[in-house]
């Protein structure tokens, strides 16, 4: 098990590290396809935010997650503020969820976690089809958004054990 | 019913409101912002567009650096796979280099004839300046199909700007910074190009399909049946979306689908070429005078001269075409009586083999029938004079069915 002395700088770096990750992939836009697998792509922001945004987590600012999503946009090319927007709203899904539970349970959030991702998604694709006449595969949605889910618990398993460092 | 009713309020209240001691936002006004921001984005607005601007060339920066270790891995590792089979396709690019450079000859011939005809029915021509440009950004997104490049209005690069990998096209400009671009790649879902296939030179619009390959969505007059397997697609120029006569792949027909195979692996894009065009008006050496006293009948035996000029180019744009179709099918047709001279000719060599063991084969038989009657009459004995089995003359004497008297 790793162990940090509380005031090293280590320390603080490895606490900053969601969100230092969180940019790195919004800037480094990891698809992980490295098969060249049809359609496979997964949404790894969305997990990270929602996972930490669930565990309210204090050094994951939701002013950062914004910047991120503004990042995002400009890095894949949709308007500005359509990524904002979906963090944002991850977060919101996410501290509704934990201010309503009482016995925290990873299947139970996994299944919201698909029901957010989805609804997200579906907004996504309604707004960029509609307001700004983008033409996008439903396909990949549907298997971006399949996939995101089913990371989720390995995803949520590994930051548990970040988690657990920090606290100890 | 009432409570829980409450406790829905309250969580809501809670979820949108509550602000921990580390929060500086409340996530109410970060959505508030962002519906803002993308309200602000669906309008052309100056400072917006400039803001965008900076932001692009600040964050592309940042992308490029980020990018660097996971790039470098994966170039490390396709660069131990490119030289696990270096050799061979040295080999395969020889040959392909000879073939290429008979091509380029005949290229080049077409080109200076298009533009000398091109500068004597127009008073300008068109000089092509194509700019090397660096890949910074390119993440292969399952929704857009886009890459960053380094070059932007600072290097005249403006929105429509065909993009080249080596010869053929990756795409085109569709957002200008300072000093850089995004380029929509062919394979994006919003892109479109009309394009002409030959052979038939059936006009067709490409569609990208997310992926990596492109669909033939719109035939013209609906010549579906003239388009054949492996066919050569290039850009017809119509709309000046796109210059015409740029190659872009080759048709592979799928079931009822026509895809394109791109020339261009839009993975592999490190370096691509940006045309900025530059029209160079060349001045006429008339006199002013003279011209406004003669114009109107300079104008009409002008307008008929041209007229003229764009006939006789037309003609010599089909009969160019007409030549190099025709080329290009006897040549064919050479090719297949070269292959099909060598198979006769082998066929001959194995008959004329044949025929000669043949012939061996009905004199040994002649030789042995004949030892049956007369080994009697040649074979040496005791008594009597003769020869040797297996000699020459053993054999001459079988032949001569028994021994002649002077023998």
């Amino acid at each position: 098990m790793i162990k940090f002395e509380k005031k090293s700088y280590l320390y603080k770096i490895y606490t900053w590290f969601p969100i230092i990750f969180l940019f790195v992939s919004v800037l480094n836009e990891f698809d992980l396809n490295y098969l060249n697998l049809d359609y496979f792509s997964f949404n790894f922001p969305f997990i990270l935010i929602f996972y930490f945004a669930l565990k309210e987590y204090n050094k994951f600012d939701y002013f950062l997650v914004f910047i991120a999503g503004l990042i995002n946009d400009t890095v894949v090319g949709l308007p500005l503020g359509i990524s904002s927007f979906s963090y944002i709203a991850v977060c919101i899904f996410a501290s509704y969820l934990r201010n309503i539970t009482i016995r925290p349970h990873l299947i139970k959030d996994w299944f919201y976690f698909l029901f957010v991702i989805s609804l997200i998604n579906s907004t996504n694709y309604s707004i960029l089809f509609l307001f700004f006449s983008y033409d996008l595969d439903i396909m990949f949605y549907i298997i971006n958004n399949f996939f995101t889910f089913l990371f989720y618990p390995l995803l949520a398993i590994l930051l548990n054990y970040y988690l657990k460092v920090i606290h100890d | 019913m009432a409570s829980s009713r409450d406790d829905f309020v309250i969580a809501i209240r809670s979820a949108f409101l509550k602000k921990t001691t580390k929060q500086k936002f409340s996530l109410l006004t970060l959505v508030f912002l962002s519906i803002f921001i993308i309200f602000l984005s669906s309008f052309n607005f100056k400072v917006i567009n400039n803001l965008r601007s900076i932001l692009n060339e600040v964050v592309f920066r940042s992308s490029f650096i980020v990018s660097i270790p996971e790039n470098f891995i994966f170039n490390s590792y396709s660069k131990i796979a490119q030289y696990s089979n270096f050799y061979s396709e040295f080999k395969d690019n020889k040959k392909e280099l000879e073939n290429f450079k008979s091509k380029e000859i005949l290229n080049e011939i077409i080109i200076s004839e298009n533009n000398e005809l091109k500068e004597l029915i127009e008073d300008y021509k068109i000089s092509q300046n194509k700019i090397l440009a660096k890949v910074i950004v390119d993440h292969s997104s399952p929704f857009l199909k886009t890459i960053i490049i380094n070059k932007g209005s600072f290097d005249n690069v403006k929105i429509g700007t065909n993009v080249y990998d080596r010869n053929y096209l990756v795409g085109r400009v569709i957002e200008v910074n300072y000093k850089s671009s995004r380029v929509l790649l062919l394979t994006d879902l919003n892109s479109t190009v009309p394009i002409s296939i030959t052979p038939g030179n059936v006009q067709a619009i490409v569609i990208g399909d997310g992926k990596n390959s492109g669909e033939i969505k719109y035939v013209k007059d609906n010549l579906i049946q003239d388009i054949i397997n492996q066919s050569i697609a290039y850009t017809s120029g119509t709309g000046s979306i796109y210059k015409s006569g740029i190659p872009v792949g080759r048709i592979n027909t799928d079931n009822d689908k026509f895809l394109i195979n791109f020339y261009s692996d839009f993975d592999q894009l490190k370096y691509v070429f940006v045309e900025i065009n530059q029209k160079n008006e060349t001045v006429l050496d008339t006199n002013d005078d003279n011209e406004k006293i003669n114009t109107s009948t300079l104008e009409s035996t002008e307008e008929i001269k041209l007229e003229i000029l764009n006939e006789e180019l037309k003609i010599l744009n089909e009969t160019n075409d007409k030549f190099i179709e025709e080329n290009r099918s006897l040549r064919d047709e050479v090719n297949d009586t070269n292959t099909k001279i060598l198979d006769l000719q082998k066929k001959i060599n194995l008959q004329n083999k044949k025929i000669s063991q043949n012939t061996i084969d009905q004199n040994e038989l002649n030789f042995l029938r004949l030892n049956l009657l007369y080994s009697s009459k040649c074979l040496k004995s005791g008594f009597k004079k003769g020869f040797k089995v297996g000699t020459p003359e053993y054999r001459d004497c079988i032949l001569n069915k028994g021994r002649k008297l002077n023998d």
